[in-house]
């Protein structure tokens, strides 16, 4: 095979002819660090049985092959316009989000073990929440404390005591797993207005052109449905009475981030994407301006923040909601997904109490760990976080993104000592997790291959039932060593392959 | 359709019906700067300006230029002003800009054919200056923009659903055409007067722009007479860059777009276009020919009527107020 429209000196990590003319294979100098859990390597460097055959395939192929395939992915994106901006970056708004082209791989079994996990953790999360704005029996018998989560900014008072359809207050959710050498954790429960799954999507549909046989001989699962899942897990959420619901999908506009995200979105389920403008509340019922005259709505799936969304009920200099969309709600005459106020359940401080809330509504022991984490509330944890700065990742309790995070072993000292002062100042804004050891997958660079830190957020929806694609957004932190794979801090993506079986056999299924 | 959409789609085409116009344009003086003597061209630089409304950003033009090399060097600024410079929002670079950023906003209402091909069109203008173009064939580079921009309307053509979506693209192609078509006239009328003696390539250049030298070569043969070229451009309903031909396909989309609906500002749009429309039939074959004045007078009537219209079309369909919907 060859690639004629490839330039051989792009940016897409094309490697170069050694000297003597002999090619250098991709993973000739890949050196795992075996301080951390490699996704393809074994401790002793041999590739993991379900990626022999990735690992044999991709070995073997020219290096101009992989350069003018990973050039091919980033030209795709670029043509199609798959964006994620990055704040205050120049040429902002229009900001390519970065691929690798190589593909992470989970078997069947790493698989099923997540999902059951998954499911387990959205179910509690969910009944967490009908709990805290309905009877509150948690905080009651004294699991979690009442003052953190009344006091948690994110505590909407306004839900209290609003009938929401199947008790779904999240309905798409966005969890941040990682894996170390002692497995899979969870880091955080995006349970707000998760952004990435159109970059999952996104990147299978680059990597699967450019690997058609591989992909054929691996039994990777379809993640293509999602769009359709997402559709039918809205509709379920249509107010009583409804039958064939009018869903919109509520965006601040071109100038947000993920906007490529909401268009995408819009486009594979089919319903209009609007802005705070094109809606409007009259007589309780949220409708649309349409060229026909104005049109009834009556699910809202929306990517703004709660304190946008209605500036009569929550900010009230919010420019980019619907005045009124909140009451109209309240009545019931329209569901707003997520719901106002899910942010209760993923602040950091709660996060922690997590395993708790799953064995008081479940009954069962967590399938999936979290982090070890230290509320700085708490006297001493807040001085074993002020005496390990240099160890730790502290992190503010209401943020999401990795804005307003210390990563203590990357800090200066001055850095440190800022950031304590932070902390002093209110500690319960504050918690502290052990660094982790982020596990590494094999990406591409001008060097052949090379360990970086790699994440995953799978994506869960929940209507009357609960539902999941085999796949997930695979961050990557991008900069050598970092272990930073936010997207809004300039992190790309690789596909995730989810097999349906151990994958070992891939080799003989071959067509 | 929901409103914002269709109000982007609208935008979207007449941006690229401009662009697409300043590329004729372009490419028809580019082609006199082959052969034509100065003054000539000088006269030709003026019908652009004045047909686009504008005037040049240096200043007035010089009159009178006797010298090749001035020339030249006017013809390299007025072709990047109109190109390219970014404070020109009639420049073609920020038209097609313009309907990118439109498209970017209706993303969902367009195929990703048409995005792609408008995104690519973009891209390869983005970075481009008139130093790379002017001793490169700048023509071909107009040329090829063009045949880009309406490499675009064809995938419309042939791919978009025949909606509301689709009518507004129609209605914002032919408002704008109708606007660019009547100013040209009306400017080339102005510069040169029907009862002087005319060079050919005048009125010939003209039919170029306006995609009708063909057609009218074959029912006038070479017979460029003023009036007869006139006549063409504003009420062959055969042809399609006419204004007549315009105004019925405008026509033809109000009454698509009212079909579920009647507002008091939609059946003004309708009753706006079928009285121009009228007028064209009925009144102007009947005028003197020779007699610029009135000549100039249906076209700055069409071009009212054409303000007109957008804002009724605003308003009837992109911020209509709650009353004035049907009752939900």
């Amino acid at each position: 095979m060859s690639a004629p429209d490839a330039s051989p000196s792009g940016s897409g990590g094309a490697r170069d002819k050694e000297p003597g003319g002999e090619a250098r294979r991709l993973f000739g100098e890949y050196a795992a660090d075996p301080a951390f859990y490699d996704e393809m390597f074994d401790e002793s460097g041999v590739p993991r049985p379900h990626c022999r055959v990735l690992w044999e395939t991709l070995d073997a192929m020219p290096g101009a092959e992989i350069g003018a395939m990973q050039e091919r992915a980033e030209r795709s994106f670029l043509r199609e316009g798959v964006t994620f901006a990055v704040y205050g970056e120049e040429g902002a708004h229009e900001r390519i989000i970065p691929i690798d082209f190589l593909p992470r791989i989970l078997n069947a079994l790493e698989w099923d073990f997540l999902e059951r996990g998954l499911r387990q953790r959205l179910t509690a999360l969910n009944l967490f929440l009908a709990d805290v704005y309905g009877p509150a029996r948690i905080l009651g018998d004294g699991v979690v404390p009442v003052d953190l989560v009344r006091g948690c900014p994110q505590y909407r008072i306004e839900m209290r005591g609003v009938e929401v359809p199947h008790g779904t207050y999240v309905s798409v959710c966005g969890t941040d797993l990682v894996r170390t050498h002692e497995g899979f954790m969870v880091l955080e429960d995006n349970l707000r207005v998760p952004s990435g799954v159109s970059y999952m999507l996104a990147n299978r549909r680059a990597v699967k052109t450019s690997l058609r046989d591989l992909f054929r001989r691996y039994a990777v699962r379809g993640i293509e449905h999602y769009g359709q899942l997402l559709r039918q897990t809205l509709a379920e959420l249509a107010p009583p009475g409804v039958s064939d619901p009018c869903i919109v999908l509520l965006t601040p506009g071109v100038y947000n981030s993920a906007f490529y995200e909401h268009m995408f979105l819009a486009r594979e389920m089919g319903v209009e994407l609007v802005e705070g403008g094109d809606l409007l509340v009259h007589n309780g019922f949220v409708y649309m301006r349409t060229t026909d005259g104005l049109r009834r709505v009556d699910v809202v799936y929306r990517r703004i923040d709660d304190d946008f969304v209605d500036p009569l009920a929550f900010r009230s200099d919010s420019q980019l909601g619907v005045p009124g969309l909140f009451h109209s709600y309240r009545l019931g005459r329209v569901t707003i997904a997520n719901a106002p106020g899910t942010g209760v359940a993923d602040d950091k401080s709660v996060y922690y109490y997590v395993p708790d809330i799953i064995r008081y509504y479940l009954g069962e022991e967590p399938l999936l760990p979290n982090v070890e984490t230290h509320l700085c509330r708490d006297p001493r944890s807040l001085e074993y976080t002020l005496d390990n700065l240099d160890r730790l990742v502290v992190k503010m309790v209401g943020e999401s993104g990795g804005y307003g995070m210390l990563v203590g072993p990357h800090s200066t000292a001055s850095e440190r000592a800022a950031y304590a002062e932070q902390v002093r100042a209110n500690p319960s804004n504050f918690v502290s997790q052990p660094t982790l050891d982020l596990s590494c997958a094999p990406c591409l660079s001008d060097d052949g291959a090379v360990p970086r830190h790699v994440d995953l957020r799978p994506f869960i929806l929940c209507g009357r039932e609960t539902r999941l694609v085999p796949g997930a957004f695979c961050r990557v932190a991008l900069k050598p060593g970092s272990l930073v794979v936010n997207s809004s801090q300039g992190g790309g993506g690789k596909d995730l392959w989810v097999l349906a079986d151990q994958g070992e056999s891939a080799g003989e299924t071959a067509p | 359709m929901l409103s914002r959409n269709a109000q982007g789609l609208y935008w979207m085409s007449r941006y690229l019906q401009r662009a697409e116009h300043g590329c004729r344009l372009l490419a028809d003086q580019f082609l006199s700067l082959e052969d034509r003597p100065v003054a000539e061209i000088e006269r030709s630089w003026r019908r652009i300006y004045a047909g686009l409304g504008r005037s040049p950003l240096v200043g007035d033009l010089e009159s009178g230029v006797e010298s090749e090399g001035f020339m030249l060097a006017d013809a390299y600024t007025l072709a990047d002003e109109l190109s390219f410079e970014p404070e020109n929002p009639d420049a073609i670079r920020s038209c097609v800009a313009a309907a990118r950023e439109n498209a970017r906003q209706v993303r969902t209402a367009i195929g990703q054919d048409m995005w792609s091909c408008l995104n690519v069109a973009y891209l390869g203008l983005r970075d481009v200056r008139i130093e790379d173009i002017w001793n490169h064939q700048p023509r071909e580079f107009y040329l090829r923009t063009e045949d880009a921009l309406r490499t675009f309307s064809g995938i419309a053509d042939s791919t978009m659903y025949r909606d509301h979506g689709w009518s507004f693209l129609e209605l914002g192609r032919f408002v704008e055409r109708v606007q660019l078509v009547a100013a040209l006239v009306d400017a080339q009328v102005a510069l040169f007067p029907t009862s002087e003696a005319h060079a050919e390539s005048d009125w010939g250049s003209l039919l170029g722009v306006c995609q009708a030298r063909v057609a009218f070569r074959r029912l006038h043969s070479f017979q460029y007479g003023p009036a007869l070229v006139v006549d063409f451009l504003v009420s062959d309903m055969r042809l399609s860059h006419s204004i007549r031909h315009a105004l019925e396909r405008i026509a033809e989309q109000l009454r698509a777009v009212a079909s579920r609906r009647e507002s008091a500002a939609g059946l003004a749009a309708q009753r706006r276009v079928g009285r121009i429309a009228a007028r064209l039939d009925y009144d102007w074959p009947y005028r003197d020919p020779e007699d610029d004045a009135s000549t100039r007078a249906v076209l700055g009537e069409i071009r009212d009527a054409c303000r007109l219209l957008h804002a009724d079309i605003e308003s009837a369909y992109f911020s209509y107020a709650i009353e004035d919907s049907p009752r939900p």
